[in-house]
C-alpha cells in the first residue's frame, strides 16, 4: 500500500506509472469493488441502520482502508446502538451535538449523570449500591436510553447483569482482536489508536473494575510489543504511557508503576544506547521514582551518579551519539535550572552543584584524548562551562576563555553547517571583542 | 542568497511547470486505486495543493469556483468540514477548509452559500477541552497539540479566537515542553518536530513567544540537520523533506533559520523533486505526493529559493494571504526573542 499513517508515500521507491491494459483493468475492478462496498457501508450509516450488517461491512472496509476515520466512526456508533448491552454514552454522536470534549475517562462519568437523570427508567437504589469497587462501572449499568430495552431493565436481576456483562467483555476484546493485525501492518496510524483506546474506555465503563484492569492489563503487552517492533514509535510510546497512567489510576483501583516503568526504559536503554524515546521516557519518570521511593538525600545523589555513570559508559565508547548527549544535558540541567521544577538533588549546595560541574568537564575533556574530532564533545565542553559560569555568577575567566576560542575554532571547522550558531555563540559570551583584541 | 542558488546544476533547478501540472492531475487520478483510498484526505490533499501553487504563483491553476464548490460540499450543518462529501466532520479538515477560503478569498462565500462563519467557529470551540485547554480532533475525543494550534489557525483567519480559551490553551502548551525545549503531543510526550511547530505557532498566534526557550529549542532544532543536508524529526530519525516545513518554520519564528546551512538544505529538497512528472517525495528516489511537494515547497519558500512567493511560517500560507486577512503577517525580528506581531 502506498500510503501510510500519514496518508503519504514514505521510503517507497519513485517507479514509473506506466501499468499494461491488463493492470489497469485489474486496477479499476479493484476500484469497483472498493467503491460498492464504500457505498453499501455509507448507506447503511445514512439510514442510521447500525445493525450486525454494517457492522460486518465496516470491518471489510477497514481492513482494505484502516485510514478511513469515518468508518471507524460508524463502528463505533454500531457498537453502541446495538452489539453492547446499553448504552452508557449520553453525549453519544447520534445526538450530533459535539463532545464537550473532555477526556474519555471524565467524560463517561458526566456522560452518565446527566443522562441518568433524563433515563427513561430509574435506576433501583439496590442495584446502585452492590458495588463498592468502580463507582463508573456500576453506575453505567444503570443507564440505559433505549425504549426497547426498558422493559429488559424492569426485570434486572444478577443473571442478565452477569450475562449483558459477558456479551460487553466479548465483544471488547473482539474489537481489540480487530484492530491487532491492523495495527501490525499500520503501526502509525493515529486512528486505529485512538479506535483502540475508545474501546478500552467502554471497558471502564461497562465491566467490573477487576474484568476491565485485567484487559488494560495486557495493553503493556501490545505496547511492548510494538516497541520491539519499532524502539521509536511515538504512538507506541504515548499510548504505553497512556495505558501506565490509566492502570495506576482510582477508576481501575491502580497503584504506581513508576519502579517497573523506570526498569522498562532500563531494559531498552542496555538493548540500544541510541534510543532517545527511552532516555525522554526515564527523564520524565525519575522526580516521581524518587519522591515515591522516600529518597534521602544520600538515595538522591547516588542517584545522580549512577545516572551520570551510565551517560559515561555510553560516551566513552558512542561519543556521536547525540541521545547520550541530551540526556546527559537533562541530567546537568538538574544542577543549575533547579529552581521550582522537580530535580534530582533539591538539597545541593552551590558549592556541591559547581563541583559536580567540574567533574563532568573534566570526563569530558578526557574523551577528547580518544576521540578528537567529535563536535558533540566540543559542543558540550562550551555549554557546561557557561553553565558553570552562570552557576557562579560571574563571566568566563582568562583561562576559559581561551578554551572558549579553541572550542569554537573547532566547532567551526567540524561542523560548518551550524556556523551561524557559533557565530551568535561567539558574539553573545562576548568572544569576538577579544578575538580581535587577541589579533591586535 | 539568491546568486548561489543559480549555480545549481541543471538537475537542481526547481521544475516549476511540472509541480503545476502533476498538482493539477492529482484530481484526475480515478482510475488509481490510491485515489479512493487517500479520500479521507481530500479537502487536505487540496490545501497542500493549493499553497504549492500559490507559492508558486501559479494561484489561478485550479478553478477557484469548483475548488470552493467542493469546500463547501464538505461542511456540515453544525459548521464543522468532512474530508470529502459523506465523510465525518473533523479538525483536521476542517481547519483545511478555513485555509483554502482565505487563500481564495472567498470567506463570503461561507456566509452565503455555508452556514457562515460563526457556527465554524463554535464547531471548532467546542472541541476545546476546558479543563486542560487542550483541543480533540472531534466528538471522539482524541487529544493533541495539532489540534490545539489547527484552532488557533483557523479561529484566528475568523476574526472568533475570543470563542476559546487562549490562556488555558497556552498552560496547556508550556505543559508539552520538555528540557530540550521542544514540545510533545501531550504532556510527558518526547519532543517532535511536527508538534514542535505546531505549539511555536499557536503561541506565536496568541502573542506569548515569551514563553519558548528559544536558545535551547534553537539549538535542538538544527541538530535536526544532517549530512546529506536534509532534516529529521527526531534524534537519530532518519531525514525527511516534510521536516524542511516543520524544523524550519520554527526556525524562522524563533529568529534562529541561519542556525542551519540553507544551500545544503536547497539542494536536499530538490534532489528529492521528480523533474520530469512534477512533485517532491520524502527523500531522494521515492515517490512523490502533494504533502511533501507542500512542504518542500514551503522549506524552499522560506530558504528564498528565486521566484517563489514568500511563505508565512505561523499559518504555512503565502504572506499576501495573511496579510489580506489579518492586515499583517509574521514579520522577521532578527536576534530578538520578543513576541510574534500577530
Amino acid at each position: 500500500m502506498a500510503t501510510n499513517g500519514s496518508g503519504t508515500s514514505h521510503g517507497i521507491a519513485r517507479t514509473s506509472r506506466a501499468r499494461t491494459e491488463e493492470q489497469r483493468h485489474q486496477e479499476l475492478e479493484k476500484i469497483r469493488k472498493y467503491r460498492e462496498l464504500e457505498d453499501q457501508v455509507r448507506s447503511q450509516a445514512a439510514q442510521k441502520e447500525f445493525g450486525p450488517e454494517l457492522f460486518q461491512l465496516t470491518s471489510k472496509l477497514l481492513r482494505l482502508n484502516p485510514e478511513y476515520y469515518t468508518v471507524w466512526n460508524i463502528r463505533r456508533r454500531s457498537l453502541i446502538s446495538g452489539l453492547l448491552s446499553r448504552r452508557s454514552d449520553g453525549s453519544s454522536p447520534l445526538t450530533e451535538s459535539p463532545i464537550s470534549s473532555q477526556t474519555a475517562t471524565t467524560q463517561a462519568s458526566s456522560a452518565v449523570s446527566s443522562s441518568s437523570s433524563s433515563d427513561a427508567t430509574p435506576p433501583s437504589h439496590e442495584s446502585q449500591t452492590t458495588g463498592k469497587s468502580g463507582t463508573i462501572a456500576e453506575d453505567s449499568r444503570n443507564v440505559d436510553g433505549e425504549h426497547e430495552h426498558a422493559s429488559n431493565k424492569q426485570q434486572d436481576s444478577d443473571a442478565t447483569k452477569a450475562a449483558a456483562e459477558k456479551q460487553d467483555l466479548d465483544v471488547l476484546k473482539s474489537e481489540l482482536a480487530f484492530t491487532i493485525p491492523l495495527l501490525l501492518e499500520s503501526p502509525k496510524c493515529y486512528w486505529i489508536w485512538s479506535y483502540r483506546l475508545w474501546v478500552l474506555e467502554q471497558a471502564i465503563q461497562r465491566l467490573q473494575v477487576p474484568v476491565a484492569r485485567r484487559i488494560w492489563q495486557e495493553e503493556l503487552g501490545l505496547a511492548t510489543k510494538m516497541l520491539t517492533k519499532d524502539r521509536r514509535n511515538f504512538h507506541a510510546w504515548g499510548y504505553r504511557r497512556h495505558v501506565v497512567a490509566t492502570l495506576e489510576s482510582a477508576s481501575l483501583g491502580g497503584e504506581s508503576m513508576v519502579e517497573a516503568e523506570f526498569d522498562y526504559t532500563t531494559h531498552k536503554i542496555n538493548q540500544d544506547l541510541s534510543n532517545f524515546s527511552a532516555w525522554h521516557n526515564r527523564s520524565k519518570l525519575i522526580p516521581r521514582l524518587l519522591d515515591e521511593r522516600g529518597a534521602d538525600d544520600m538515595a538522591r545523589e547516588a542517584l545522580l551518579n549512577q545516572e551520570l555513570g551510565l551517560v559515561r559508559e555510553g560516551l566513552n565508547v558512542g561519543p556521536d551519539d547525540q541521545s547520550l548527549w541530551y540526556y546527559h544535558q537533562w541530567l546537568m540541567l538538574n544542577l543549575v535550572d533547579h529552581v521550582g521544577k522537580p530535580t534530582i538533588v533539591p538539597h545541593f549546595t552551590l558549592e556541591n552543584r559547581v563541583t559536580y560541574f567540574m567533574r563532568e568537564i573534566r570526563e569530558i575533556k578526557d574523551l577528547l584524548e580518544d576521540y578528537k574530532d567529535v563536535q558533540l564533545i566540543y559542543e558540550s565542553l562550551v555549554d557546561y562551562t557557561l553553565s558553570l559560569c552562570q552557576l557562579e555568577e560571574r563571566q568566563p575567566n582568562a583561562d576559559e576563555k581561551g578554551e572558549l576560542v579553541r572550542w569554537l575554532d573547532k566547532l567551526r571547522k567540524l561542523d560548518p553547517m551550524r556556523s551561524g550558531r557559533w557565530t551568535d555563540l561567539e558574539r553573545d559570551i562576548g568572544l569576538k571583542k577579544l578575538r580581535q583584541k587577541q589579533t591586535q | 542568497m539568491a546568486t548561489s542558488f543559480e549555480n545549481l546544476p541543471e538537475e537542481l533547478q526547481l521544475a516549476t511547470s511540472a509541480h503545476v501540472k502533476y498538482i493539477q492531475s492529482l484530481d484526475t487520478r480515478k482510475d488509481e486505486y490510491d485515489y479512493w483510498l487517500t479520500e479521507h484526505l481530500r479537502l487536505n490533499g487540496l490545501y497542500w495543493g493549493l499553497t504549492a501553487l500559490h507559492l508558486l504563483g501559479h494561484p489561478e491553476a485550479l478553478p477557484r469556483a469548483e475548488t470552493i464548490d467542493f469546500v463547501l460540499s464538505c461542511q456540515h450543518p453544525n459548521g464543522g468540514f468532512g474530508a470529502a462529501p459523506g465523510h465525518d466532520a473533523h479538525m483536521l479538515s476542517t481547519v483545511s477548509a478555513v485555509q483554502i477560503l482565505a487563500m481564495i478569498n472567498a470567506f463570503d462565500e461561507l456566509e452565503t452559500r455555508g452556514t457562515g462563519k460563526a457556527k465554524v467557529g463554535k464547531f471548532i470551540a467546542d472541541l476545546q477541552n476546558r479543563q486542560t485547554g487542550t483541543f480533540a480532533g472531534d466528538e471522539w475525543g482524541e487529544e493533541d497539540t495539532r489540534f490545539l494550534y489547527g484552532a488557533f489557525n483557523a479561529l484566528s483567519l475568523l476574526g472568533l479566537l475570543h470563542l476559546v480559551d487562549v490562556d488555558k490553551a497556552v498552560d496547556h502548551i508550556v505543559a508539552c515542553a520538555n528540557f530540550d525545549g521542544g514540545y510533545g503531543v501531550s504532556p510527558g510526550a518526547e519532543s517532535h518536530s511536527g508538534q514542535i511547530l505546531t505549539c511555536v505557532a499557536a503561541l506565536t498566534i496568541a502573542g506569548r513567544q515569551d514563553l519558548i526557550d528559544t536558545d535551547r529549542l534553537g539549538r535542538w532544532l538544527s541538530e535536526r540537520q544532517v549530512a546529506s543536508g536534509g532534516l529529521n524529526g527526531r534524534p537519530e530519525k532518519k531525514e525527511d523533506v516534510c521536516y524542511s516545513w516543520w524544523v524550519l518554520g520554527s526556525l524562522e519564528m524563533i529568529g534562529k533559520a541561519h542556525w542551519i546551512d540553507r544551500d545544503k538544505l536547497v539542494a536536499f529538497i530538490l534532489r528529492s523533486q521528480d523533474p520530469e512528472n512534477g512533485g517532491i517525495s520524502d527523500r531522494p528516489g521515492d515517490m512523490v505526493d502533494v504533502w511533501h511537494t507542500c512542504f518542500g515547497l514551503a522549506g524552499l519558500s522560506l530558504l528564498e529559493y528565486p521566484g517563489l512567493q514568500p511563505v508565512d511560517p505561523v499559518y504555512c500560507m503565502p504572506k499576501t494571504t495573511v496579510q489580506r486577512v489579518l492586515g499583517q503577517s509574521w514579520k522577521k525580528t532578527p536576534l530578538s526573542s520578543s513576541a510574534g506581531s500577530i
